[in-house]
């Protein structure tokens, strides 16, 4: 059966490139949903993580504002993780696995960032 | 429920599972709670141990008071009520997903706080569900995921959640702070629980509790483990002293790590006990009580978590 979460989630794989996607939340590390290669959009509490190990340390450093988004390339797929604010409630990212020669990593976060808004509608 | 009584409560949601069972578990116990069942699946978690889906909804005011109860008026069966919202366009049904899903492995890890009490089965009462549901299995292994990730220097999560953390004075002005870190350490004050922000914020009791163990780390707030002042000692005394021999223990029932939260029952006036070195304690009295920090594994006996098979169900 297909969720709510899994049907928006689904749509994102239109953008060029994009092998998995993941819905998961910031802080507890939950999975709410995965479209695609699961494997591709990586585990959600992993996740979770590393995004708040990055938080840290980039506030230790004297860094300000809201983390926006973790990229990680490899030589042959990127991962892109995009912090989802919503209006109330505590903060999610989207995991995406790319395939490094079918996306352009610019675009296809680009595209993401500007579609992350409807992964909650 | 149809053939042996299940060992635990992780056991008995399965065979629930399996039977595809609509109905209720009602859970007593320390905080305790009520376990909504739909075709298997769990579609909702109620404890007084975290926040509803309903509270996270209302008290950040996702969705305002009036339109939350025009929904409820237009919809009378609380358990469509989901699709009232989504349909009023009060919020996407993507969201509410989230929001429900969430509550159902907030509460859980709320009730695996406690030590396990007996269970009842009944019939199905309507509230608020996650739609389609979460799976036995899947909730009792994030259940126990959530029991690893906060057993620290503090002991079992149990124990971290019934300290009242106080904010650091003076350390560090002007450093900035996520949002949701800044609310929780505007909202600690040494008289709160973890699950008194969990409320005061309608955030999640277990994301309230990873949240203050960051802050700890970050020195912005501080807790005494286990002596803070005003909460029932975790090991209660055996033997009374003389002078108030004839005064009756404080009431087990409904104490265990929720006191920490405000269910206790022992009055402040008492004087504290005191526990001596090698001093006597029955065994055998009631259900497994929590000792002092430490003595107990993370994820022991614990309802929700899985692997153990002190249950007592039935």
């Amino acid at each position: 059966m297909t969720t709510a979460v899994e049907a928006s989630l689904a749509r994102l794989l239109d953008s060029p490139g994009v092998i998995g996607v993941a819905l998961v939340d910031a802080v507890t590390g939950l999975t709410y949903g995965v479209a695609g290669d699961s494997e591709e959009a990586a585990g959600g509490a992993e996740c979770a993580e590393l995004a708040a190990l990055i938080v840290e340390r980039l506030g230790q450093a004297g860094a300000e504002g809201e983390l926006e988004s973790v990229i990680t390339t490899s030589a042959r797929r990127h991962q892109v993780l995009l912090a989802v604010t919503r209006p109330a409630g505590d903060p999610l990212l989207l995991a995406a696995g790319m395939d490094r020669e079918r996306a352009n990593l610019a675009l296809a976060t680009r595209s993401l960032g500007d579609r992350v808004a409807e992964v909650l509608a | 429920m149809t053939g042996a009584p299940a060992r635990n409560l992780p056991a008995l949601l399965q065979g629930l599972y399996e039977e595809g069972f609509t109905g209720t578990v009602r859970v007593s116990g320390a905080p305790g709670g009520t376990i909504h069942l739909r075709d298997g699946l769990i579609g909702a978690v109620e404890t007084p141990g975290a926040p509803t889906a309903t509270s996270v909804l209302l008290t950040p005011g996702r969705i305002d008071d009036e339109a939350w109860l025009a929904a409820c008026a237009a919809e009378r069966d609380v358990d469509r009520l989901g699709g009232q919202l989504v349909a009023e366009g009060l919020i996407g049904a993507a969201e509410l997903e989230i929001v429900c899903t969430a509550a159902v492995f907030d509460a859980a890890f709320a009730m695996a706080l406690g030590p396990p009490g007996s269970w009842t089965l009944s019939d199905p009462e309507p509230t608020l569900l996650a739609t389609p549901g979460v799976e036995p299995r899947r909730l009792t292994e994030e259940t126990t995921r959530r029991m690893v990730q906060l057993s620290g220097p503090w002991g079992a999560p149990g124990e971290l959640a019934r300290v009242r953390p106080t904010p650091v004075t003076g350390s560090g002005p002007g450093r900035w702070l996520p949002h949701r870190h800044q609310s929780v350490l505007n909202t600690v004050n040494g008289r709160r629980t973890a699950r008194d922000i969990a409320f005061t914020l309608g955030r999640g009791l277990y994301a309230v509790m990873l949240d203050l163990t960051r802050l700890e780390a970050l020195d912005l707030v501080r807790w005494d483990a286990g002596r803070e002042p005003g909460a029932r000692p975790s090991t209660a005394p055996r033997v009374l002293p003389e002078r108030r021999s004839a005064t009756p223990q404080p009431s087990r029932s409904g104490a265990g790590s929720g006191s920490a939260s405000g269910f206790g029952s022992q009055s402040k006036a008492e004087p504290l006990p005191r526990r001596r070195p090698g001093g006597a304690s029955r065994v055998g009295e009631g259900p497994a009580r929590e000792g002092p920090a430490g003595q107990r594994p993370a994820g022991g006996s614990n309802a929700f978590a899985a692997g153990k098979d002190g249950g007592t169900g039935g």
